[in-house]
């Protein structure tokens, strides 16, 4: 089946339609843009990184090869699941379940909560093989569990931040440090949209808390702020300030623009000024997204079934109907949509938030949606290019989790960064495969280990770039996604 | 003073914007303007501050003229022959050439080649970046020409001449009036400011007087403070919240008012920068001063559970390092952090001597803000509440001072422990040998609120007092803390029978006074401890009631509440001590004395005094009194790992600093002395960027080798001369100068023609045009709407917005919408929650203010134009200006014209009138057969029909720019 993506059409009044600047990749705005953002964008380049910043993805058109993936759908689990509770099976960890955890693993570690000596924890719920893959997967996760042999795991994952803000950061910019870019914006900046009349970075957020990283997790960092994420949301407007106000229909609306945009183009021929006429093309575009936003947000349009197989429910604001959203905003060639569930932080602080009851409750809430957007985005043939990655901003210790010196009440594990475990599917990875091994307590990686600037780098290469050459000067650096300081590389070895 | 002649400065000018084009062979070879860009953009990513291979850097001019690894030299002034460099980019073999040609294609040009050989034949002369040269004043050309109205016109008229340009027309008045109105207040001119201007203008068309007046009005306006104290604030990272994570909320608007009424006041510049960072140093300082350094207190808290206050609290002081640079020096310091900058000459070590003038400061990283001010509500009390603030200090120091005196001297024996207690299961207490002593020692681990009991016995008969001293761990020193602790509360309790066990009865012994060795302390006594971290040996002592006698069969018990929660991961309980005790009979007339008795009560009483005031208290910067922290060189930028202790100073490169006196002090005056090159330059041209759209600099935060160069490098130098002589140091002197000048007062209309000669207007063809800010977008409706609050100061406001935007892991947080007139404040008091902004800023580039933001780029999208047309506080005032414009007149084409002339400061063209009077008679038309949808917008059909309008006038191009 063909994938039914919205081409890109343009239907901007000729003397404007050069400055579509939100979705424009750089190089447009290299082409034909004089003032305005387009040519701070040349200033702030040209001439001390043109040639840079050209001969990157910009020599070639485009991308450096031909991209595997068009598009991302980015699904974070704020708090962090545990995989030792879901994918990382270790029969060996259950012997130790409950002794005290041998002082040469702990020498010189830090956590963030774990002081002294803990004990250890074995896993909390039961392991099978599923699949023709054969991959060891939890019992909780039963229809995820039927795309299993889409997925590609990778088991030794690791971070250097062990607290959920930086943490999330360095998942989703690469640094711990606010400021840099998100991987959607520089995927934005590097390739546009395939929509006009939407956003090319889309985040959304479960109903309940924003992830710890707050909006930089989709932020522009110091790249310009028309590729920052816009949040939309599943209650009320799905953008801000998208309806009109009470009172004013959509006809006269449109009447109001004509009037507007007529009086911004007598004042652009007294004028000259070319953002005035940005302006106009930019109004207008507002006034497609308004029809065009709320038809994408807008679930009822689905059949019951679909509903029922994501379990979304119009009108909330929840993971399944954001799955649901994630995989209309893809079919309308949204470019990178970041899906941010919480409340996988399984410390044991309390009974219901522990490694027993509380995952369990969690997989129940994602299974089914995770499930369905596979098999949608598979029957609707959009999984070839759309790729999809499943992340925490870190694993869990193997240890039972001690604060302050007084045991948790739950069963439940501490924040760590040397061993977790992430999968992703479509858009070019090897299908029911598993890359990577940790030890066998699951505490630390014993081959292949792969860090989130790896992860970062593979996602890149997917989508057509080579990631040491899209770059943005900035401070006096060819700033990148993958982190100038630190070695990253392409992980060849999970890409079909 | 020396000058420069212009025409030379323009050359120099002229062949720094060509950048490193090819100089003919004889001309002399300008190392800054020519060579170092070739050298940065090709050789330094390698060779540099950051990696130098082969032993091989262009920084330093002895590094680059030195034996590189190979045993060659890369240069050999006066002959290209025999210098390395000049083959190795030459050479056709690509084993040599340099730039590695597979990794780096793009080498080189031949141009730029022959430039580099021909530099060194010259003899590979070295100069130091223009920006770490101190400025100097640039002779102005004679005034034959009437277009220059001010200084600055001189220069800008010299380069346009240069470029065979000719400035613009003058501007109508009405929009120099606009444009100089929103530059000096943030707000539109009002109906009643453009009659009389128009009315003076048109009395006495030759006299400039009009002019005059207006910028003095305007200048003298309150509303002067507000529109740059929004400028200010991006800078300072002000926040109405703590940031990180939890990002609760932190009441420090009290320093936003001071920058208001800093800038209302034309606090002079130098004055302004050393109150910000050491207003709590200078003698006597007033509640304002101490304010002021709230500055620095804008860095961010982490409250995240598992955090660590001491990493936390490092960054803050990293932070104040990086935003001091950027702020008032326009460097990028913080690549300094882990190495030596990569293209400007700063070494690694000069970023942490730097650091060392705010690693002292008091904060830590507390959820409590510690160490605040109290600010009254009624400003006629401050004078007070600094008084008493003074006062405490020096009382809490005269009260523990005869006791520190004494531990120095006095005599100690050993306490020797025989049972432990505690109050949690897994806490261990033993003893062990460490440092030739017999300490207590934590085996098991640290557990939040543990109470430990020790008893034991010394063989003194009759104890005087009890000494608790806390050692380091091993290794650790003062740069190398140890885990902190903290006692709440001491107990000693007496054992008389043969039953020493804890548990066992006892009498309890009261204990009269807690001796400590820190007078001003975050916890008053009998509180006790080093927190979150320990960076000296500590000690406390206790004065019981009455000196306790002991028989052979007596037993002492030294009871220690701790009670401190931490973020941390080690909660912060002993985890090494010993006890002491003494016989000395001082200690009880010490504490029992009168004069003790009343200084206690004194302090006592100086802390409730200050409690009882009404009004906030603010985060303010202060510095340990005493065990100073010392700072040492993070390896890499890692603070778990340390290098050598340095001392506070500052870079080689700039200019000397004398470090008499306090520190901090010292370097705040250093930033304001007459020879520092950049603290002028970047002031005047971030004045210049807010005025014209871009700087002079247009990289305001990078002066560097790497940011861009000076559009006008004579034009920055004089001014930024001037700016200290002439002006003063004044801010609004400064501003005076560049709204009157003729290049502001230029029309702003452009030709293609023009457009394509000077796309950015970086020659100052043409007056500036642009995009309100954020704040000015929001002002600007609420004025036109005739909703706008006048009211100033005090604690941020929630004016109306979607709901849920607040929501945020572990917060109860809520955003309760304001009522009355705080709906309709100016942009500047609206609460800024750095995870959550509010959304209007945000979409029109405000920055979230986690760290320093030096600059807001302009964008114009989509979802600013969702903004301005459904925002419920545009169409307020889209109602607003349609009520104004009923009333203004009955006829539609006055009514029209008026709302026109409010929005944007001009009279419409007749066809703009036509446009929207048919767009009205639409809309009238369409509600006519909709009244119920006319209704919720504005009443009657023609009343909903003229909100319409409104609503495109306010979104109209001329309303959205300035």
């Amino acid at each position: 089946m063909k994938s039914k993506i919205e081409h890109r059409r343009s239907n901007i009044a000729s003397e404007a339609s050069h400055t579509a600047l939100l979705h424009q990749t750089r190089r447009h705005f290299l082409r034909t843009s004089t003032s305005g953002l387009g040519a701070m964008w040349l200033a702030t380049t040209a001439g001390r990184s043109f040639g840079a910043a050209v001969s990157g993805a910009g020599a070639t058109d485009r991308t450096d090869h031909a991209p595997k993936a068009k598009r991302v759908i980015f699904l974070h689990m704020a708090g962090a699941p545990s995989q030792l509770e879901l994918f990382d099976y270790k029969p060996e960890l259950v012997k130790y379940d409950g002794k005290r955890c041998p002082e040469e693993l702990i020498k010189g570690e830090r956590f963030a909560f774990i002081t002294g000596v803990p004990n250890m924890l074995g896993p909390q719920h039961p392991f099978h093989q599923a699949g023709n893959s054969g991959a060891w997967i939890t019992d909780l996760l039963p229809t995820f569990e039927r795309s299993i042999d889409e997925v590609c795991f990778i088991k030794s994952m690791h971070t250097d931040q062990f607290n959920h803000a930086p943490g999330q950061l360095v998942l989703t910019t690469g640094t711990a440090n606010l400021g840099h870019p998100s991987a959607g914006a520089w995927a934005t900046y590097g390739l546009g949209t395939e929509n006009h009349n939407l956003p090319g970075f889309i985040a959304l957020v479960s109903g309940g808390n924003k992830p710890d990283a707050g909006k930089a997790a989709w932020g522009s960092g110091f790249l310009p702020s028309l590729y920052q994420g816009v949040q939309c949301r599943g209650k009320g407007d799905p953008i801000l300030y998208l309806s009109n106000p009470e009172g004013v229909t959509q006809p006269l609306r449109r009447r109001a623009l004509d009037a507007l945009n007529e009086i911004n183009r007598r004042v652009h021929r007294d004028v000259g000024d070319p953002e005035t006429l940005t302006r106009v093309a930019q109004y207008e575009l507002a006034y497609r997204m308004q029809m065009r936003a709320s038809d994408a947000f807008d679930i009822t349009r689905e059949k019951p079934a679909t509903l029922e197989a994501y379990g979304a429910a119009p009108g909330e604001e929840s993971f399944a109907n954001n799955c649901l959203l994630a995989r209309r905003l893809a079919e309308r060639g949204v470019r990178f949509i970041q899906l941010h569930d919480w409340g996988w932080d399984h410390h044991g602080t309390s009974v219901d938030k522990d490694c027993r009851v509380g995952i369990r409750n969690k997989c129940n809430e994602m299974d089914r949606p995770v499930g369905a957007l596979l098999e949608d985005l598979r029957q609707r043939g959009m999984l070839e290019d759309t790729l999809v990655v499943w992340a925490g901003e870190f694993g869990r210790t193997p240890m039972k989790e001690n604060r302050a010196g007084n045991q948790n009440k739950g069963a439940g594990r501490d924040h760590h960064k040397d061993a977790f475990t992430i999968w992703m599917a479509g858009g070019g990875v090897k299908p029911g495969f598993s890359f990577g091994e940790t030890d066998p307590i699951g505490y630390k990686v014993v081959r292949d280990p792969v860090s989130l600037h790896d992860l970062h780098a593979t996602i890149l290469h997917l989508l057509g770039f080579d990631p040491k050459r899209l770059t943005y000067e900035f401070q006096g650096l060819n700033q990148r996604l993958t982190n100038v300081t630190k070695p990253s590389r392409v992980v060849k070895e999970v890409i079909a | 003073m020396f000058m420069r002649p212009l025409v030379t400065t323009l050359l120099l000018a002229a062949s720094a914007a060509a950048g490193a084009a090819a100089a003919p062979a004889a001309e002399r070879v300008d190392f800054n303007a020519q060579v170092r860009p070739i050298l940065n953009r090709h050789c330094t990513a390698c060779h540099g501050g950051v990696k130098q291979a082969s032993d091989l850097s262009f920084i330093y001019r002895d590094q680059a003229l030195g034996k590189a690894k190979s045993g060659l030299h890369a240069i050999v002034p006066g002959k290209p022959d025999e210098s390395e460099l000049v083959r190795r980019i030459t050479t056709d073999d690509p084993d040599d050439r340099m730039p590695p040609p597979h990794e780096h294609p793009e080498g080189p040009t031949a141009d730029e080649q022959k430039l580099l050989a021909e530099w060194i034949a010259q003899g590979a002369e070295w100069g130091d970046h223009w920006a770490f040269i101190p400025p100097e004043r640039t002779e102005l050309p004679s005034a034959a020409d009437p277009w220059p109205r001010q200084p600055v016109d001189h220069f800008i008229a010299a380069r346009l001449a240069a470029e065979g340009l000719t400035p613009s027309k003058p501007a109508p008045p009405v929009q120099w009036l606009r444009r100089t109105t929103f530059a000096l207040t943030g707000l539109p001119p009002t109906a009643g400011e453009i009659r009389s201007f128009e009315a003076a203008r048109r009395d006495a068309p030759d006299d400039d007087g009009a002019y005059d007046a207006v910028v003095e009005a305007l200048l003298a306006s309150p509303h002067f403070g507000e529109r740059w104290a929004a400028v200010w604030l991006d800078l300072a990272r002000y926040a109405d919240s703590m940031g990180y994570e939890k990002d609760a909320v932190r009441t420090i608007w009290p320093y936003r008012d001071w920058l208001i009424r800093a800038l209302n006041d034309d606090l002079p510049y130098d004055q302004f920068v050393i109150k910000q960072l050491a207003g709590d140093l200078l003698d006597n300082p007033t509640l304002d001063d101490l304010i002021a350094t709230g500055f620095h207190r804008n860095t961010q808290t982490n409250a995240e559970g598992g955090t660590d206050d001491e990493e936390f609290r490092i960054a803050a002081v990293i932070d104040r390092v990086n935003t001091t640079w950027t702020v008032f020096q326009g460097i990028t310091f913080g690549c300094v952090q882990c190495h030596a900058h990569p293209y400007d000459p700063f070494r690694h070590d000069e970023y942490y001597r730097f650091a060392a003038f705010f690693n002292n400061n008091a904060d830590c990283d507390l959820r409590n803000e510690f160490p605040t001010v109290k600010v009254p509500d009624d400003p006629a009390r401050w004078g007070e509440a600094a008084a008493l603030r003074r006062e405490l200090t020096e009382v809490s120091r005269q009260v523990m001072a005869p006791f520190r005196e004494a531990a120095s001297q006095a005599e100690w024996l050993p306490f020797e422990p025989e049972h432990f207690w505690d109050n949690k299961e897994q806490v261990d207490l033993t003893t062990a040998h460490e440092g030739g002593r017999k300490l207590i020692v934590l085996d098991g681990n640290a557990v939040q609120r543990s109470t430990y009991e020790v008893v034991g016995n010394s063989g003194l008969r009759r104890v005087e007092a009890v000494r608790v001293a806390v050692p380091l761990a091993p290794g650790d020193d003062a740069a190398n803390p140890s885990e902190g602790f903290v006692v709440n509360k001491f107990e000693l309790r007496l054992r008389r029978s043969g039953n020493h066990a804890p548990g066992a009865d006892f009498e309890n012994v009261p204990v009269r006074f807690v001796a400590v060795d820190e007078a001003n302390s975050m916890f008053f006594s009998p509180a006790w401890g080093a927190f979150p971290n320990q960076f000296h040996p500590r000690w406390a002592i206790l004065v019981p009631e009455t000196p306790i006698e002991l028989g052979d069969d007596d037993r002492l018990a030294i009871v220690l509440h701790q009670n401190q929660g931490r973020d941390g991961a080690t909660p912060p309980v002993l985890q090494r001590f010993y006890l002491e005790v003494s016989g000395d009979p001082a200690w009880q007339a010490l504490a029992g004395s009168s004069g003790h008795r009343d200084l206690v009560k004194r302090r006592d009483g100086i802390v409730k005094s200050l409690k009882d005031i009404p009004g906030p208290t603010m985060p303010v910067i202060r510095d340990r009194e005493e065990f100073p922290r010392s700072t040492a060189v993070f390896n890499r930028g890692n603070w778990l790992d340390k290098g050598e202790v340095v001392a506070p100073g500052v870079p080689a490169i700039m200019p000397k600093f004398d470090p008499a006196g306090h520190p901090r002090l010292a370097m705040a005056e250093w930033l304001v002395s007459s020879d520092h090159p950049l603290t002028t330059r970047v002031i005047v041209n971030r004045v210049w960027a807010e005025l014209f759209g871009t700087g002079l600099v247009e990289t305001l935060e990078d002066f560097g080798s790497t940011g861009a160069s000076p559009s006008h490098p004579a034009l920055l130098d004089d001014l930024a001369v001037r700016f200290r002589t002439a002006h003063q140091w004044s801010l609004k002197a400064l501003l005076r100068e560049l709204v009157l000048s003729a290049t502001f007062r230029q029309n702003h209309a452009v030709t293609p023609a023009l457009l394509e000669r000077d796309p950015r207007n970086r020659l100052l063809t043409r007056g500036p045009r642009l995009r309100l800010s954020a704040e000015m977008v929001r002002d600007h409706a609420l004025a036109t709407g005739g909703l706008l609050s006048p009211k100033m100061f005090g604690p941020p406001v929630k004016p109306p917005q979607p709901d849920g935007l607040w929501d945020s892991p572990y917060s109860n947080l809520k955003w309760v919408t304001a009522k009355g007139e705080d709906r309709h404040r100016r942009g500047i008091y609206t609460f800024w929650r750095r995870s959550a902004p509010y959304p209007s800023f945000e979409t029109f580039d405000a920055p979230e203010r986690r760290v320093c933001s030096p600059r807001r780029i302009s964008t114009n999208t989509p979802l600013q134009a969702l903004v301005t047309l459904n925002d419920p506080v545009y169409v307020e005032a889209s109602q607003g200006l349609a009520k104004r414009m009923r009333e203004h007149s009955p006829s539609l084409r006055n009514q029209l014209a008026f709302g026109y002339r409010l929005a944007a400061s001009e009279d419409p063209e007749p066809a703009y009138l036509d446009i929207l009077a048919a767009a009205y008679e639409d809309a009238r038309d369409a509600y006519t057969a909709m009244p119920a949808e006319a209704a919720k917008l504005g009443g009657t059909p023609e009343a909903a029909a003229l909100v319409i309008v409104a609503n495109i006038i306010l979104n109209l191009d001329p309303a959205l720019t300035r």
